[in-house]
């Protein structure tokens, strides 16, 4: 009876389990990707529509390894953020109205990385702290200024309602995640999550790069 | 249910999960480098301890615990620039280049600049 119960158990969730990956937003457009499969990838610094100015240095970090992994030469992001601003174009919003083709030229990558930052932010309810990071990725050609590759990711986390059924208990450890979040709001491991999704979800991701052994070989998922 | 079947549970869900997400191995070692650049955006006066962390990265490739991930060799010339040591900063960009063929036109670029810089560009802060 017991191995019965756990079998159809095990059954339920390998339906739903089927259904999460079947209702997965549908498969992004690859055909302008494909006719110039990137080898190298520029990120530019973000642009950020935040209210926290610090958002785009602080995600700067966190967006070279999850592209490299994917097998892509990425670009040193610190260095490009300086050659840029020593060339006066520190400010983002510039390098994005900018010309793909000319930041290409500048630097002879073949796609250059523009995000947005939409949201970046952390809300106070009462007990509760709700931490909230929206980007908007958008990959361009650098040879022929065409989009090759966009996604949005919206990651929203707010710490877990732990019931124990005792009310004083859940009141004292509510307050000290408020405590705790408010103090310093843990964007690092929302961003990373966002880029993680971003770059390798099956039918939405970036196809693998040139240093990754399915590179060219994974057109059935990309 | 018992021990077992939870595990088994437990093992399903871990397998779905991984399912959806392709999630391989790391293909570098990454040492500290994005915490550290974290650090460094957070407080510039840090350029000391992200350059101690690409070091690290760069030697540690050397003894053979990873590869050295693009732009490390490139991050750490640059940081040896800004500290006017110009030499230095040639051999790294030019340690990128080799390994990274993608960098070169922006390598060459950089071993220019840093070449025609004068010598003892130190000006130390006192």
């Amino acid at each position: 009876m017991g191995i019965i119960r756990c079998t159809l158990v095990l059954a339920l969730i390998s339906v739903l389990g089927l259904a999460g990956c079947a209702t997965a937003p549908p498969r992004s457009d690859y055909s302008a990707f494909r006719t110039e499969n990137p080898r190298s990838i520029l990120v530019v610094p973000p642009i950020n529509k935040s209210v926290d100015v610090n958002a785009p240095d602080y995600f700067l970090a966190t967006i070279a390894t999850p592209l490299a992994e994917r097998g892509y030469y990425v670009f040193p992001v610190n260095m490009v953020r300086s050659v840029l601003a020593d060339d006066g174009l520190s400010d983002a919003n510039l390098v994005h109205s900018g010309d793909p083709r000319r930041l290409g030229e500048l630097f002879n990558a073949d796609a250059v990385l523009y995000i947005s930052i939409e949201r970046w932010d952390a809300k106070y309810v009462v007990l509760s702290t709700t931490v909230t990071v929206e980007l908007n990725y958008s990959l361009k050609s650098a040879h022929t200024g065409r989009e090759l590759w966009k996604d949005h990711r919206l990651l929203v986390y707010s710490p877990q309602n732990s019931n124990s059924g005792n009310p004083l208990a859940d009141l004292i450890a509510a307050a000290v995640a408020a405590a705790v979040t408010k103090a310093a709001p843990n964007y690092m491991p929302l961003a990373r999550q966002a880029n993680s999704q971003a770059v390798s979800l099956k039918g939405t991701g970036l196809p693998a790069g040139p240093y990754d052994s399915l590179y060219l070989k994974d057109t059935g998922d990309f | 249910m018992n021990r077992s079947s939870r595990g088994a549970l437990v093992v399903a869900l871990a397998l779905m999960l991984c399912a959806c997400v392709t999630r391989p191995a790391a293909k570098y070692d990454w040492g500290t480098y994005d915490p550290s650049l974290y650090t460094y955006y957070k407080d510039p006066a840090k350029a000391s301890e992200l350059m101690a962390a690409l070091q690290s990265i760069i030697n540690g490739a050397n003894t053979g615990r990873g590869a050295v991930p693009p732009g490390v060799y490139a991050e750490y010339g640059y940081l040896q620039l800004q500290q006017g040591k110009a030499q230095e900063a040639v051999a790294s960009f030019q340690a990128e280049e080799q390994r990274w063929p993608e960098s070169k036109a922006f390598m060459d670029r950089m071993i220019k600049v840093a070449s025609t810089q004068p010598q003892p560009a130190q000006t130390k802060e006192p």
